[in-house]
């Protein structure tokens, strides 16, 4: 008897503390996995979900699947996550209209589906995170103008805008317009589009000087090309770092690997990261409170992370930077 | 008065693309002086050096009536190559760029074994080919950008004489192909095949040993525009020669040069049509036209170029 009764408490006791201990299962699709920012991405996000979880009370565990830049591939890895029950499903979507057949599928198994990064263009899921690529623009506009205010520079600034047919780019191109109207600093004397293409960013940086021949800044759409603009201003005379006569003020976005080196030895002024910290932070959050039922608090455009405006002066300073610490 | 009718429409149509340019740069000068300075037409000319060597290629091919979509992803996959040779094997820069242009010989006699061995479409062989060596080349750089050494940068903007070192290359490479069109069997076997390909098989000309080295030489070049291109930019990103094959093509249709082969003079078409999309880019840039126009007068041009082609086609002089 007393055996029994002893049994009986203690699988009590484990029920109870199953009740107790609230644990989630995401499901993480990458499309592809090639890159040191979507390795970083992962293990902030593992890390991400130890921290806030334990601070809310949740144990996270992760399915991972990759999908080699497939789509088709991505959306028989999801479907195997919804077969595994997972509670939540993360996605990077490899095609932005073909995630939206997924993101059914897991409706209608009652799974909640977040697209990471990349949003759909066909079905909203539950909630989106991304980077706010306008904020982006903004904070970097704003810091470059403090910058040139106060070394009395009156800019007149080439801009490299992205390919116009992707929102980032727009979205960043409209974030540096706004604060060139609202800044007496900033002047765009010209707007040269690249599609991305760093040849282009070259050739069309060099035209725009030779043009433009009183022109004293850039504001670049993305520092990946970062070589390619240094090339057209070797060119021009006029790659030199700060504190040097014919330094040429330089503003760009994401703060790349390749454009660290350069920011750190004073040829990028200002840049605002593409932060895959923030990103995974914001991910983490946002799937906490989707399982606790809580209403996540996203904009109209998702839950977005601001990325984190770096200069030569705080670029050691800035905790968790994926481009310098993912080389 | 119908033979000076005849003659101003037969001129307008010989001469008229080259007259619509002259006017596109007196416009683009007048509303920008600085477009028609010789550091412009410097800066211009080494833009188009990597471009006007990969059409130089493309030229060969499509002489022959043939077109190879493939030039762009060769470039790549050489570049790929050689960048990581340079960078994480330590070869000199010298000898990677060599290793780059045997890859593009490699991978243009590939695309001739599949046109002139197994006989499939040239079109749909290089497309074929473009998507694989493309895959090849972002699988061997795991899709990351490689920043190039600083002397292989360094030769981006290097100058000799008034000119640029790529600008030097990509003429004397121009030149050296419209000599081997104009002056060698080769050359005429070529315009032969792009005349009647059954015909010159029928005379006895070497047709697939002459369609499988074009490739070849359209692959070298390729990888030699890859080159010049990665050095101009400093570095090898995913974006190296993508799209480059329509460019390459436009180019070489501009230029009057026959999709159906055999007609048109590589010196001057390749050159009128690099010169044509240059000015354009560069003149658009100059009087600060709005980023959407760009696409839009570029598409604009090929479709004068190529309605300027079919008329001329139908003249009862270009009939036979």
């Amino acid at each position: 008897m007393k055996t029994l009764l002893c049994s009986l408490s203690m699988a009590a006791l484990l029920a109870a503390s199953a009740a107790i201990a609230d644990t989630q299962t995401i499901g993480l699709s990458w499309n592809s996995k090639t890159q040191p920012l979507e390795s970083a991405w992962e293990d902030y996000m593992i890390a991400e979900a130890k921290r806030q979880g334990e601070a809310a009370g949740v144990t996270i565990t992760w399915v991972i699947n990759v999908a080699d830049a497939d789509p088709s591939r991505q959306a028989s890895n999801i479907e195997d996550l919804i077969t595994q029950g997972v509670d939540l499903i993360v996605a990077r979507a490899e095609d932005a209209g073909a995630i939206g057949a997924s993101i059914r599928a897991a409706r209608a198994a009652g799974i909640p589906f977040i697209t990471f990064d990349r949003a759909s263009a066909t079905v909203a899921p539950e909630a989106h995170v991304g980077g706010d690529s306008f904020d982006q623009a903004v904070t970097t506009g704003q810091a470059f103008a403090d910058l040139l205010g106060a070394k009395g520079v009156q800019g007149q600034c080439i801009e490299l805008q992205g390919a116009l047919t992707d929102i980032n780019a727009v979205n960043r191109s409209k974030g540096w317009a706004q604060v060139v109207d609202a800044r007496p600093e900033l002047t765009t004397i010209a707007q040269v589009p690249t599609e991305w293409n760093p040849e282009l960013f070259r050739s069309g940086m060099a035209n725009a000087l030779r043009a433009n021949p009183d022109a004293n800044c850039a504001f670049i759409a993305s520092d990946f090309a970062i070589t390619a603009v240094q090339a057209a201003l070797e060119e021009a005379g006029r790659w030199a770092p700060t504190g040097e006569p014919n330094h040429f003020w330089l503003a760009t976005q994401d703060l790349l690997p390749g454009a660290v080196p350069l920011m750190e030895a004073g040829y990028i002024d200002v840049s605002t990261t593409y932060d895959a910290f923030k990103h995974a932070e914001e991910l983490v959050r946002v799937a906490i409170a989707l399982h606790k039922g809580e209403d996540p608090a996203c904009g109209d455009d998702g839950c977005l992370a601001k990325g984190r405006v770096a200069t030569p002066e705080t670029i050691a300073t800035i905790e968790n930077l994926w481009s310098k610490t993912y080389k | 008065m119908n033979t000076l009718a005849t003659r101003l429409r037969d001129g307008a149509l010989t001469h008229g693309f080259p007259l619509v340019l002259l006017v596109m740069v007196l416009i683009f000068g007048g509303l920008a002086p600085g477009f028609l300075g010789l550091a412009n037409l410097r800066g211009m000319l080494h833009s188009m050096a990597p471009i006007v060597i990969i059409a130089c290629g493309m030229a060969v091919v499509v002489m022959q009536g043939k077109l190879d979509i493939s030039v762009g992803s060769i470039g790549f996959v050489a570049m790929a190559v050689a960048s990581l040779l340079m960078t994480e094997q330590g070869w000199p820069v010298g000898l990677a760029c060599g290793a780059a242009l045997v890859i593009g010989m490699a991978l243009g006699a590939l695309n001739g074994f599949v046109v002139v061995v197994l006989r499939v479409n040239p079109l749909i062989a290089t497309l074929g080919t473009m998507i694989a060596f493309r895959g090849l080349a972002l699988q061997i750089t795991d899709s990351r950008v490689i920043v190039l050494p600083e002397s292989m940068r360094g030769f981006g903007n290097l100058t000799l004489g008034p000119l640029f070192a790529d600008t030097v290359i990509a003429l004397a490479v121009l030149l050296a192909v419209h000599l081997l069109h104009r002056n060698t069997g080769f050359g005429r076997t070529m315009t032969a095949i792009g005349n009647d390909e059954q015909v010159a098989r029928r005379v006895g000309l070497p047709v697939g040993r002459t369609v499988f080295l074009s490739f070849v030489l359209s692959g070298f070049l390729a990888a030699l525009g890859g080159v010049l291109s990665a050095a101009q930019v400093g570095s090898v990103t995913t974006f190296l020669g993508r799209g480059l094959e329509f460019t390459a093509v436009a180019i070489v249709v501009v230029g009057g040069i026959s999709l159906f082969g055999g007609r048109g003079s590589i010196l001057t078409g390749v050159a009128l049509g690099a010169l044509t999309f240059e000015i354009i880019r560069s003149g658009l840039n100059h009087v600060g036209a709005n980023p959407y126009f760009y696409q839009l007068i570029g598409g604009l041009v090929i479709f004068i170029a190529m309605y300027a082609a079919a008329l001329r086609l139908k003249r009862p002089t270009d009939g036979a």
